[in-house]
């Protein structure tokens, strides 16, 4: 009796698994790529234990530029400054252990809370401006908590920073520890990715894209754009004070490189090469990006560091006049295609089965 | 009480008046056109009663309750809906999600719990326009003509107790706005009362049964279709004196 049941169960889960993830050659590809990221530091080995710290740094930047992406790519607020969630997530976890000794299980969702105010915070400003001026406005914010920092430096620690935060798994040896680590983020980055990709296909989703058609448009559909700018700026501040505060005890310091310019252009180039406006496109151009600088640029082509950014510029070019939507959307997209052909083509082959028994 | 009370409106740029001291009502189950040559302030004055402009003086009053200077949603929210002149699509979305975000407003999702009901509805929207075909292809890629009756479909999603139309019949062919026609007596026996701006006055004249006309922001003539095409001073404005 009970083992019918479990076979029952079982066939269900394969059927749901084959008609949604099998029979959809993107969503298949994604199943297979999230698998690959599983099973590699199994199948790398000790020996690859670069790799695994290079991919952990990957799934936290995933994670910040998809965030980055829901604001820009899908609501339409350009936004310079997404360091500043970063550096906030950084700072409020390091200064919550340092003043008040909290664990890590507690400082961390506290920063996210600080994180999301801040978000809400900054969005005001952010409501009245648009393209260009928009883009200036969120510039300077990370460059003003920057100013901040210094300023009560006997507090936030100045150029050196907070350091000397609680790792994740401080009871395990130097491998398994990164191990552990790239497990831990690997799983926050799914999690953040299904939240995402679930607020992307809601209403609210669909809302947002309509305020970054036409504003206008959204009005006269009887929308409040700035109920809806505000929880963009949110949800997007979030995810992205999400990956601050995870890097910080990553790497036992939270400092000003959590604030830097170079990071707030980073969700940029990243989207730019993965697809903006969706989910998977910032996810697969953060590993393409991480892969290129950290492994490709220092160890297969060993080119001096000056070049990189060079390379990017060129790489970007090419791939703004190639693949304008992203690779990962390219991709996407072709093997959409693929699918409808060979869907056609099977219609076809019936069709013709079907001339062929009346004929006869 | 009357549905719309629109009372000495006017809205000025600079040193022009592009409405002036406008003042007309519009009653529950009536169709009115709104005519006048180009520039004449149709447009600017259903800015003007949406909340897309405040005007300079004057008062809009909508079922007794005074909406001037409102913000567009809160008065989309009240009952009033709007079309565009120009289309205004969500070009990155599917077109049965061009419907399912007024659906998302308060009011348009009062009636609605789940995003499988809002697909529904918005289907049954389209339907209504004859969009159904074309309902996943991405706004972008859509022709003018169904573009307008996206735009339709759009306002009414929204359950308003007043539709004002801009130039719905812009650009369509004989057949589009033959079709048109057909839906737009439809949804008035449907309960819906409508304000339309319109240049093809044969189509317009065949719907509305009191027709306003504006020039130079100001209105010149009121009355039924018949009146209005025999009124000296319209003739004079849209055909010049002397004839």
């Amino acid at each position: 009796m009970r083992t019918k049941m479990v076979t029952t169960l079982l066939r269900r889960a394969y059927l749901s698994f084959a008609t949604h993830i099998l029979d959809v050659p993107p969503r298949l590809l994604a199943f297979l790529s999230f698998f690959l990221l599983l099973t590699f530091p199994i199948s790398i080995g000790r020996s690859g234990l670069t790799f695994v710290v290079m991919l952990t740094n990957a799934n936290i930047l995933a994670m910040f530029a998809a965030s980055w992406d829901l604001l820009v790519g899908r609501t339409g607020q350009i936004s310079m400054g997404h360091a500043l969630f970063y550096g906030v997530g950084a700072y409020a976890t390091a200064l919550l252990f340092v003043y008040y000794g909290l664990p890590i299980w507690i400082t961390i969702p506290l920063s996210l809370l600080v994180g999301t105010l801040i978000a809400l915070l900054v969005g005001f400003p952010c409501l009245r401006v648009k393209g260009a001026y928009l883009a200036l406005v969120t510039l300077a914010f990370p460059i003003i908590l920057v100013g901040l920092l210094s300023y009560f430096k006997d507090i936030t620690g100045g150029e050196r920073g907070v350091y000397g935060l609680p790792r994740f798994f401080p009871f395990l040896g130097f491998y398994e520890q990164r191990v552990a680590n790239y497990y831990l983020t690997l799983l926050l980055l799914l999690i953040s990715a299904i939240v995402l990709y679930k607020v992307a296909n809601s209403k609210t989703g669909i809302v947002f894209v309509s305020i970054l058609d036409d504003e206008l448009a959204s009005k006269a559909s009887g929308i409040n754009i700035t109920k809806y700018k505000l929880l963009a700026f949110a949800i997007s501040g979030f995810f992205a004070t999400l990956a601050g505060s995870l890097n910080a005890h990553l790497l036992s310091v939270a400092n000003k490189a959590s604030l830097e310019v170079t990071l707030s252009f980073m969700p940029i180039i990243i989207t730019i090469l993965g697809g903006i406006g969706t989910v998977y496109g910032p996810i697969a151009g953060a590993y393409i990006l991480t892969i290129l600088d950290r492994y490709v640029l220092k160890t297969v082509v060993d080119i001096p560091t000056e070049w990189h950014i060079i390379i990017y510029i060129l790489f970007i070019i090419v791939l703004i006049i190639r693949w304008p939507r992203g690779i990962a959307r390219f991709v996407t997209e072709k093997l959409e295609d693929l699918q409808e052909e060979r869907e056609l083509e099977e219609r076809g082959k019936h069709i013709w089965k079907r001339e062929k028994k009346k004929k006869k | 009480m009357h549905l719309l009370e629109v009372e000495n409106l006017t809205k000025r740029f600079g040193g022009l008046a592009a409405v002036n001291d406008v003042s007309f009502s519009v009653d529950k189950g009536e169709i009115v056109g709104l005519i006048g040559p180009n520039g004449a302030g149709k447009t600017t004055l259903f800015h003007l009663i949406t909340g897309f402009l405040k005007p300079d003086s004057g008062t809009v009053k909508f079922l007794g309750e005074n909406i001037t200077g409102l913000e567009p949603h809160k008065i989309v929210n009240r009952g009033i809906a709007r079309t565009f002149q120009v289309v205004r699509p969500f070009r990155h979305l599917p077109v049965i999600a061009n419907v399912m975000v007024p659906l998302s407003s308060p009011r348009g999702s009062k009636k609605i719990e789940w995003l499988k009901t809002t697909e529904r509805k918005a289907l049954d929207m389209l339907e209504e326009v004859g969009l159904t075909e074309m309902m996943l292809e991405p706004a972008e890629n859509v022709a003018h003509g169904d573009l307008k009756r996206l735009e339709m479909a759009r306002a009414i999603a929204t359950e308003p107790e007043l539709l004002l139309l801009d130039e719905p019949f812009g650009g369509l062919n004989p057949i589009e706005t033959e079709y048109l026609v057909k839906s737009i007596q439809r949804l008035h026996l449907d309960g819906h009362n409508m304000i339309i701006v319109e240049h093809k006055l044969h189509a317009l004249m065949k719907l509305v049964q009191r027709v306003i006309v504006l020039h130079y922001g100001q209105k010149i003539a009121e009355g039924s279709p018949k009146e209005i095409a025999n009124d000296k001073k319209v003739i004079e404005v849209y055909m010049g004196k002397g004839v």
